[in-house]
C-alpha cells in the first residue's frame, strides 16, 4: 500500500498540449476517478502513471519512490483496459497466469514444455494464484476458455483477473465498462465497488461517464482541456461546484444555468426577478445553476413558463419548461405524483430552493455567496 | 417458396464456370496420363499407369522432383522469415519505412524474364560483379574460411552452370524475387494488431522485444502466416520462368535444376508428349494439395482469429 503522487505533469503531442501541470495525490487504498469528456487528457494521465507514455514535464511518485523513469513492468501496477486487451491465443488461465510468468519465472522456467518441470514447485505456487484469483472472481467454470469465447461481461472479468492476479500495488483502469451494455454496467459498478472495499488496494479509474465517478469513487477528479477543474469527494463535487464548467458537466439531467445579475447592494436576481436579497457580492453578472430537482412548481414561483417536453422514468419525472426569455428550456425533476396533472404545452410557474443555487462569476469561477438560511424568496 | 429452383441460377453460373475452366481441364489431363497422346494425333492408345511408373522409376524425374524439392524447401522458409524480418523492421520505422516498402517490393514488379538477363551478367564467371568482388576478397581475413580460400586458389564457381551451385543459385534469385511480396502480407498483419495489446504486455511484465514478439505478435500474425506459407508454398511449385531464362534447353547442368513446371512444359510442348506431361501435372496437382491441407491442418489447429 503506497501512495501515488503526480506532480506538475506535462505532456503534447505535436504543438497540442494534452496535459497542462497535473498535480494529483491518491492516497493509499482509495478509489480514484478520473473524469471529463472526451480528449480532456485523463487516458493520456492515466497512461503516464501506468508508464505507457512517457511525461514532457513533471513526476510520477509511487510511494517513496521516483518512478518517472521506470519501465511498467517494474512498477507494479496493473492495468484493465477498455477493449481488455486479452491475448486471445491463450486460455483464460493463460493469460492470467502471463503476468505471473514474466514476474516470478527465471528463463528456465518459462521455456515452454520444460518449463513447468524445471521450475515444478514454481509452478504449482502460480496456479494456485491464479487459481486463488478465479475463485474470488467466480470464473473458474471459464478457465480453459479462450477469450473468443467469453461474453463481454465474462472478459471484463477475467481481465480483472489478469489484473488482480500478482497483487499489484495500484489498479488502474481505462474505462473498463463502456463496452459492456447498460443493465450489465450498472451490476459491474457495484461489483467493482465490493471488490475495491475487499481488496483494499488504491484504484484508479478513468471514465466519461459521471454517473460511474458519482457512484463508485472516494475521490473524483473533474478534467477538461488537460487541467484538474476540481477533486474532492463526489458528494461534494456535485453540491458544490467548483466551476460552471463542472456543475454544467457532472449531473444528469445538466444543471439548469439562467442568466443573473447581482446589483449595487448585494441583491442577486434571476433574469429581473430576486432570488437572494443580500449575497455580499459586488455588482457583476453572475450565471446561477440550479439543479433539476432543486426547482419546484409553486403557483406562486417567480418562473413563468409552459411545459413543452415530460419525460416519465417511473421513479421521476422530467419537465421541459421553456420560459420566457430563455433560449434553451430548464428541466424540472419531480416525482410523478407530483406532476400527475402537468401536462403538455400547461402554463406552470416554478420557484427554486434558494439554498441550493449554485452562483458562478463571469469567468465561471464559483462565488461564494452569503445566504439567509431557509428563505424561500418570491 | 418450397420446391422453387430458383438457387440454380444463383450458383449456375459460377459452377459452370469452375467446371468448364477448373474442373474439366483437370478431368482431362488426368485421363492424358493413362495414354501416350501427342497433340494433332487422331487417336491415343490407353497404356495404364505406365507414364507414372516412369515418373516415379526413371533417373531423369528423381532429379526432377530432387530439384524441385531442393527449390522448394530453400525458399518457402527464406522468403517467410525475411519477409517477417523485413516486416517487422520496417514497421517499427517512423521514417523512410515506403522507401524500403517501395525497394523490397521492386524484385516483384519487374519481369523476371528480363531480371535473370541480368542476373546472368551479374553471375557471369569472367565479366560478372558477383565473382569480381569475391575475388576482391582473396588474401584478407575472409580466407580463413576453409571454403572461400580454396575457391581463391582455383576460380570462383560458376554459378549458373556448376552442377553443385545451379540449382541453389536459382533458389536464391526466388528468394530474392519472393519475399518482398510475403512483406507486404506481413505488413498488412502487423497493421491489424492491436496496440493496447502491447500495452497489456508492457504492463505484464515483457521486458524485451522477444518477449513482445512471443506473447503478442507471433501468435496475433498466425492468419496472416497460413497464408504467407500456403501461397510460398504453391507459388515455389510454379517456379518455371528462371529456369527458361537461364536454361532453354534441358533444365540446367546434367538436370539438376529440372524443376516439375519445367518438365511439364518440355515433355508435352517441345517433345509433345501429352500423356507423360499430363501424369507429371497430375503429380504435381498432388502435391500443392497435399501440402495446402497439411499445413492448413496443421497451423490452423493452433492460429487464432481475433
Amino acid at each position: 500500500m503506497s501512495k501515488i503522487v503526480l506532480s506538475g505533469i506535462g505532456k503534447s503531442f505535436g504543438s497540442t498540449d494534452v496535459l497542462r501541470g497535473i498535480d494529483l495525490t491518491v492516497e493509499a487504498g482509495q478509489f480514484v476517478t478520473l473524469v471529463g469528456p472526451s480528449g480532456c487528457g485523463k487516458s493520456t494521465l492515466l497512461r503516464i502513471l501506468a508508464g505507457l507514455e512517457a511525461a514532457d514535464t513533471g513526476t510520477v511518485m509511487i510511494g517513496d519512490e521516483d518512478v518517472t523513469r521506470t519501465r511498467p513492468a517494474d512498477r507494479n501496477l496493473a492495468m484493465v483496459f477498455q477493449s481488455y486487451a486479452l491475448y486471445p491465443h491463450l486460455t483464460v488461465a493463460e493469460n492470467m497466469m502471463t503476468p505471473l510468468k514474466l514476474h516470478d519465472l527465471g528463463l528456465a522456467g518459462r521455456l515452454p514444455f520444460v518449463g513447468p518441470i524445471l521450475a515444478r514447485a514454481e509452478h504449482l505456487r502460480l496456479r494456485k494464484q491464479v487459481h486463488r484469483t478465479a475463485a474470488t472472481l467466480k470464473i473458474k467454470a471459464l478457465m480453459d476458455r479462450k477469450p473468443g469465447q467469453l461474453s463481454g461481461g465474462q472478459r471484463q472479468r477475467a481481465a480483472l483477473g489478469r489484473a488482480m492476479v500478482r497483487n499489484p500495488v495500484a489498479f488502474l483502469m481505462d474505462e473498463p465498462l463502456s463496452n459492456l451494455d447498460a443493465a450489465l454496467r450498472v451490476h459491474m459498478r457495484s461489483e467493482l465497488s465490493e471488490l475495491h472495499r475487499r481488496l483494499q488496494t488504491t484504484f484508479v479509474y478513468v471514465t466519461h461517464d459521471q454517473a460511474e465517478a458519482l457512484t463508485m469513487s472516494d475521490q473524483m477528479a473533474v478534467m477538461m482541456n488537460g487541467q484538474i477543474l476540481q477533486y474532492g469527494r463526489p458528494s461534494h463535487v456535485y453540491s458544490a461546484p467548483a466551476s460552471l464548467e463542472v456543475a454544467k458537466f457532472v449531473g444528469s439531467p445538466a444543471i439548469n444555468i439562467l442568466p443573473g445579475e447581482v446589483n449595487g447592494t448585494g441583491a442577486l436576481s434571476v433574469m429581473g426577478r430576486a432570488l437572494i436579497p443580500d449575497t455580499q457580492l459586488a455588482r457583476q453578472p453572475v450565471s446561477v445553476g440550479i439543479r433539476p430537482e432543486h426547482l419546484t412548481l409553486d403557483p406562486d414561483g417567480p418562473f413563468k413558463g409552459v411545459v413543452r417536453h415530460r419525460e416519465n422514468l417511473g421513479s421521476d419525472i422530467f419537465l421541459h419548461v421553456q420560459i420566457a426569455g430563455l433560449e434553451r428550456t430548464v428541466i424540472l425533476r419531480s416525482h410523478p405524483k407530483v406532476l400527475a396533472g402537468t401536462g403538455l404545452e400547461e402554463e406552470v410557474t416554478i420557484s427554486a430552493l434558494v439554498d441550493e443555487v449554485h452562483v458562478f462569476g463571469a469567468d465561471g469561477q464559483r462565488l461564494r455567496v452569503a445566504r439567509p438560511s431557509l428563505v424561500e424568496v418570491a | 417458396m418450397p420446391g422453387s429452383r430458383a438457387y440454380l441460377w444463383f450458383i449456375g453460373p459460377a459452377i459452370i464456370l469452375m467446371v468448364l475452366i477448373l474442373l474439366l481441364p483437370i478431368g482431362i489431363a488426368g485421363a492424358l496420363s493413362f495414354t501416350d497422346y501427342s497433340l494433332g494425333n487422331t487417336s491415343a492408345n490407353f497404356v495404364g499407369t505406365e507414364n507414372y511408373e516412369r515418373i516415379f522409376t526413371r533417373t531423369t524425374y528423381e532429379k526432377m522432383f530432387g530439384a524441385t524439392f531442393r527449390y522448394v524447401f530453400v525458399v518457402v522458409p527464406l522468403t517467410v522469415l525475411l519477409g517477417l524480418g523485413a516486416a517487422l523492421l520496417i514497421h517499427s520505422l517512423t521514417r523512410f519505412g515506403d522507401l524500403y516498402k517501395t525497394i523490397y517490393f521492386l524484385p516483384m514488379m519487374f519481369a523476371l524474364i528480363a531480371m535473370a538477363i541480368v542476373w546472368e551478367f551479374a553471375f557471369h564467371p569472367t565479366i560478372g560483379i558477383i565473382n569480381a568482388t569475391l575475388e576482391r576478397g582473396c588474401g584478407t581475413w575472409l580466407e580463413a574460411w576453409d571454403w572461400y580460400a580454396a575457391e581463391c586458389d582455383r576460380t570462383f564457381p560458376l554459378w549458373l552452370t556448376d552442377r553443385d551451385y545451379a540449382i541453389w543459385t536459382v533458389a536464391f534469385i526466388g528468394v530474392w524475387q519472393g519475399f518482398g511480396f510475403n512483406m507486404v502480407l506481413y505488413l498488412a498483419g502487423l497493421t491489424s494488431i492491436p496496440g493496447t495489446l502491447y500495452d497489456a504486455a508492457d504492463m505484464d511484465g515483457a521486458q524485451s522485444g522477444w518477449e513482445r514478439f512471443r506473447l503478442v505478435t507471433w501468435p496475433m500474425l498466425g492468419p496472416t502466416t497460413v497464408f504467407v506459407v500456403t501461397i510460398s508454398f504453391i507459388r515455389s511449385f510454379q517456379v518455371f520462368d528462371t529456369v527458361e531464362a537461364f536454361y532453354p534447353q534441358g533444365g540446367g547442368p546434367s538436370k539438376s535444376v529440372y524443376v516439375m513446371m519445367f518438365a511439364i512444359y518440355e515433355k508435352a510442348i517441345q517433345q509433345n508428349l501429352m500423356g507423360i506431361g499430363a501424369a507429371i501435372t497430375v503429380v504435381f496437382l498432388g502435391f500443392v494439395m497435399f501440402l495446402t491441407i497439411l499445413q492448413r491442418w496443421l497451423v490452423e489447429r493452433r492460429t487464432h482469429y481475433v
